[in-house]
């Protein structure tokens, strides 16, 4: 009866050694970082690790030390780590693998284009992330650099909240290429942003006749700060004469806009591109 | 004559060709994967009063919501079926990577997750001055069961909160980034 006891009490041992090993994995883990996990008892076991972006299972020996490598790990969030014993109900634990340094940015800036002198035209969104790609939700100051191709850069500092840092800016009174940088410690990311024209100031045309046909062009067009208006950007030349009311829209190119008009009798022709206009031009009668 | 001949041999190789279309389909559905069913939308409540630095349009904020939604009807089918294509709909970037990458080693592993959903309260935080990236917090209400092939070896009821990124695809909100925050809870 003894021995019957003795036996059966050490059947009890072995199932409870093998199915109540307790895990006991550290609260936060730094993501990408090998650790290990305590786990009591004996006897074989299977130990699941369940995370955001990966899932592994192996078999193992109770008693020693459950060894996580770091690729197991790369990804930050909750992980629940489950040991499953050869008999009885498993245990399990979760933790949490927090993001590593600020390492990475990414840049986003809009508009690639943007006409000078605008108001708060041009926005930047850096997201931090660690060397993982994890996105770092605590603070981090993030450097705003903004270049321009002549003058002097300007620097903000904003810390980040939950990943994002933001600004905005108004670009710059001259046209031509401005870099935006973002920085954290060591790693920057650029990008570049051209300031183009903005809306003709005002028009100077004038006209002649060639080979008995009436020519009119612009002046060169620029905008109220002296930049060229960029090519493509329509002039509308309008003739009025004893037909009526005659309008031709041109594209500028190579900073003039330029059209032939048939004129007879007298005429007289305008030209507007947007909301500027410019001096009329009076015409007599054909040559 | 030789038409004759001719439609008789067509009507032949239609019926071979039906009986071989009807042998694979009853192969498949023994031996194929087991088709589950749909899983049901989850509900999504955003709330977007406290956001800037952009105003939201009323129809942004219901495609957001519907596609999040979406997003997640779908991650549950794909890691339920170990299916990575049903990601293309609804993710892209790291939340697509992690997700391909989760789902490639529940194949070599035989574990795999199924998540019960039992919806989302969204808080949008930054909406960017070009509309081109919105952050969101969701507090998601999940039952989450852990499986070792078909059995299930741990279930748990959890309250996660997620920090997301969504940016605009061509006619829908895409997850770019799905980030458990710490202060999650289980």
């Amino acid at each position: 009866m003894r021995q019957l006891l003795t036996g059966f009490m050490c059947l009890l041992t072995a199932a409870a050694s093998a199915s109540a090993a307790e895990l006991r994995p550290p609260a936060q883990v730094t993501a990408g970082t090998a650790f290990s996990i305590p786990a009591g008892g004996s006897g074989k076991a299977t130990f699941y690790l369940y995370g955001p972006a990966q899932v592994s299972k192996r078999e193992l020996d109770l008693g020693s030390e459950i060894q996580v490598q770091a690729e197991e790990v790369e990804r930050a969030g909750l992980y629940t780590a489950i040991l499953c014993g050869s008999s009885g109900p498993c245990s399990s634990a979760n933790f949490y693998v927090r993001p590593g340094e600020p390492d990475r940015l990414t840049l986003l800036v809009h508009p690639s284009r943007v006409p000078v002198s605008a108001a708060n035209a041009i926005s930047a969104v850096a997201v931090v992330f660690d060397a993982l790609h994890n996105m770092v939700l605590t603070p981090v100051p993030v450097k705003f650099n903004v270049s321009p191709k002549e003058g002097a850069s300007i620097s903000q500092t904003r810390n980040s909240s939950n990943g994002i840092a933001w600004i905005r800016m108004t670009s710059a009174p001259k046209g031509g290429p401005a870099k935006l940088e973002a920085v954290i410690g060591k790693t920057s990311e650029v990008r570049v942003v051209q300031q183009v024209a903005s809306d003709a100031c005002n028009l100077n045309i004038r006209g002649g006749w060639v080979a008995r046909r009436f020519t009119v062009e612009t002046a060169p067009v620029r905008d109220c700060t002296g930049n060229f208006v960029p090519d493509g950007t329509v002039v509308s030349f309008t003739k009025i004469d004893d037909s009526g009311k005659t309008t031709v829209d041109v594209p500028i190119k190579r900073g003039i806009a330029k059209v032939e008009m048939p004129v007879s009798g007298s005429a007289r022709i305008t030209a507007a591109s947007g909301v500027a206009s410019g001096n009329e031009l009076s015409v007599g009668g054909a040559r | 004559m030789k038409l004759t001949l001719r439609s008789k041999t067509l009507r032949y190789r239609l019926r071979v060709a039906t009986a071989l279309s009807m042998f694979l389909l009853i192969l498949g559905g023994i031996f194929g994967p087991p088709v589950l069913a749909e899983q049901p939308l989850p509900q999504v409540q955003l709330n977007a009063d406290s956001l800037g630095p952009r105003k939201i349009e009323d129809l942004t904020e219901k495609s957001i919501s519907r596609d999040y939604a979406l997003a997640w009807q779908n991650l549950s089918q794909a890691v339920e079926q170990n299916r990575a294509d049903l990601l293309d709909a609804y993710f892209t970037g790291l939340a697509k990577d992690d997700f391909t990458q989760l789902i490639g080693d529940q194949k070599n592993s035989g574990a795999h997750i199924r998540y019960l959903d039992h919806g989302h309260k969204l808080e949008a935080l930054f909406y960017s001055p070009a509309g081109d990236a919105i952050q969101l917090q969701d507090q998601a209400q999940l039952e989450i069961q852990y499986l070792d092939g078909d059995k299930v070896i741990q279930s748990e009821q959890v309250t996660y909160h997620y920090i997301v990124l969504m940016t605009p695809g061509a006619d829908r909100w895409m997850v770019r980034d799905l980030e458990n925050a710490p202060q999650s809870k289980p």
